[in-house]
């Protein structure tokens, strides 16, 4: 079973992205970068740099972006095309569907400042409905990493595979959350901890807040168990039907809708044939806030008191049912 | 020269036949503007575009992007006619689970370079296929077929700021100018004249013709061809409905259904048997 580190700084993932496909732009000549006036966000001025002639900047027109993403796919090119999550998803939505979704074009699509850690940008910058929209997009698939050496596997995965795919992207993550036995796989969620009595299950941002909570539910007397869970399309179904199994009860916790997510993801699954107790936390029918990351994690119930007293609810609820 | 003018003529006309039965047998569609875009089609297909029925996948062809996707029977009707597959196949059209979809489906037919039906966004598929083959030094053209209703759409101006900056000369979009669309003029839904003068501030090099002559067509296509340094555009006056009295210069008519004894006088129209 692998563990988790202890916790670990925030750090902006246009590093990693940046240097990443810099590295990768080395190797492969069929890899562009694809910009929306945001290349500060993202990172790529390396590759730029490096690759001028494959690094295609589109200016204030996420529409374009995508859609060139998917002309320069269908000349089987890579095209990494990154703009704000919030974008990507919803201005360009309809691009996304049919240019790059329903062509089947191999576009990797990058949604960066994702969720909550555009911070006081606030409700017009903060995606919370990126990941149910993508979810529900055929064709597509959908990452959402914890941490920057995820993250770099992830892209690095995503360089070979084909197909649309979404990748998101906050601004900050945990440089190293998990220990070095972790590695990423495209085709399963980790149980990074057992536990009798309720199953955690989180990613992206979230995660670092539930393994943070998991020692405090424990101090409670609650015996959790956690599931990192970074792809959530195709998904694991397998490790979330055995999650409701052993524990008969399930918290999830994202920085995103409680609709459509990681929640509405692990829910849907659950209701097929299995009785177990899905509590959910996230956005609640809510736009974010023009306020800090911290704040908005607190606000919004991404917290190691509020996992404490929901997984308290679901266990009382657990507990009724039976 | 005056031989190929004929047999596009020709083609032209049997392209315009088949594609009216393709639809009619589907139980009716599209026909206004798949009855204007016929020659620009017939043209592309049968004259200019590099293309090889039995390599259909082969990369060093030339692209054509559909922008507007609801002119598929056309597009279907050249390929079959271009040998990509049998005349028969198009009884398809519009059946359930076919490979004829109304609005084109690139997974689903060799020949078919874009999916295309949500207007609007086929000029950015077109300027990243023709940036690629810049990058690869290849000199083959990406064909753009674009609605004049659908220039409404502003991804497409987006679009031609793109193919401008990157200098994107192997682009060659041709404009189906029927000067109507679903709910009446283009002039009176959203006026988008000077259509010409929007494109050449968009950094376009702009030509006339007269979209349902095959001569002016191929002329202003190899003089596109010949034009360096910027991207060009062509844009082709048309009828909607062309060729079918009844139809022609009809909003009305940009989708419908015929009976059984407008279908008989139609083909007479458009000289079947002829």
């Amino acid at each position: 079973m692998n563990t988790v580190n202890k916790k670990s700084e925030l750090k902006p993932c246009a590093s990693t992205y940046g240097n990443v496909l810099t590295n990768l732009g080395r190797s492969n000549p069929d890899i562009f970068v694809l910009e929306a006036d945001l290349m500060k966000a993202s990172g790529t001025r390396p590759f730029m740099e490096a690759y001028p002639d494959r690094h295609i900047n589109l200016g204030v027109a996420e529409q374009n972006l995508v859609g060139v993403a998917a002309g320069l796919a269908a000349m089987d090119r890579i095209p990494f095309a990154c703009t704000m999550a919030n974008f990507i998803s919803q201005r360009a939505c309809d691009q996304v569907t049919i240019s790059v979704a329903f062509n089947k074009f191999n576009v990797k699509l990058v949604g960066c400042y994702a969720g909550l850690s555009q911070e006081k940008n606030g409700a017009t910058h903060i995606s919370i409905m990126d990941v149910a929209i993508m979810r529900a997009l055929p064709n597509m698939k959908v990452v959402v990493p914890s941490d920057h050496a995820e993250l770099a596997e992830v892209l690095s995965f995503a360089e070979k595979d084909t197909g649309p795919m979404y990748i998101r992207m906050p601004r900050v993550l945990p440089e190293s959350l998990f220990d070095q036995s972790y590695r990423f796989s495209f085709d399963r969620g980790y149980r990074l901890r057992e536990g009798r009595d309720i199953t955690i299950i989180a990613n992206g941002i979230s995660s670092s807040v539930a393994i943070d909570s998991l020692e405090v539910l424990k101090k409670e007397g609650i015996d959790a168990a956690f599931i990192h869970l970074p792809v959530v399309k195709p998904v694991d179904e397998d490790i979330i039907l055995e999650a409701a199994d052993k524990t008969g009860a399930i918290l999830t916790v994202e920085d995103h809708s409680i609709y459509g997510g990681l929640g509405g993801l692990v829910t849907e699954i659950v209701s097929k044939n299995r009785s177990a107790v899905v509590g959910r936390i996230g956005l609640n029918d809510m736009f974010g806030l023009t306020a800090s990351l911290d704040f908005q994690l607190n606000y919004f119930g991404i917290s190691v008191e509020n996992i404490l007293k929901c997984a308290k609810e679901v266990l009382i609820s657990k507990k009724n049912i039976r | 020269m005056e031989d190929k003018i004929t047999e596009l003529k020709n083609t032209a006309r049997q392209l315009r036949i088949n594609t009216f039965k393709a639809i009619t047998n589907a139980g009716g569609g599209h026909y206004g503007g798949s009855l204007s875009v016929i020659e620009i089609l017939t043209v592309l297909y049968f004259d200019i575009m590099k293309i090889d029925p039995k390599k259909p996948d082969d990369y060093e062809r030339d692209r054509l992007v559909l922008s507007k996707g609801h002119a598929g029977p056309v597009l279907y009707t050249a390929l079959a006619m271009r040998g990509y597959f049998p005349l028969s196949d198009l009884k398809g059209l519009d059946k359930p689970l076919s490979n004829f979809p109304k609005h084109v489906d690139r997974l689903k037919l060799k020949g078919i370079d874009a999916s295309t039906g949500a207007l609007g966004q086929g000029l950015s598929i077109a300027c990243g296929m023709a940036i690629s083959l810049k990058q690869q030094k290849k000199d083959n053209f990406v064909f753009v077929v674009l609605g004049d209703g659908e220039l409404n759409s502003g991804q497409v101006w987006e679009a031609a700021m793109t193919a401008s900056k990157y200098n994107l000369d192997n682009i060659i979009a041709i404009v189906d100018r029927n000067m109507l669309q679903i709910d009446g003029s283009t002039e009176d839904i959203m006026p988008l004249e000077p259509l010409k003068d929007k494109w050449k501030a968009f950094g376009w090099t702009v030509f006339e013709a007269d979209g349902h002559d095959v001569e002016c067509l191929h002329e202003s296509i190899i003089q596109a061809k010949k034009s360096k340094g910027k991207p060009n555009v062509i844009i082709a006056k048309t009828i909607k409905g062309c060729g079918v009295s009844f139809m022609e210069g009809k909003w009305q008519w940009h989708s419908g259904a015929i009976d059984e004894n407008q279908y008989k006088s139609c083909l007479q129209e458009l000289g079947e048997g002829v």
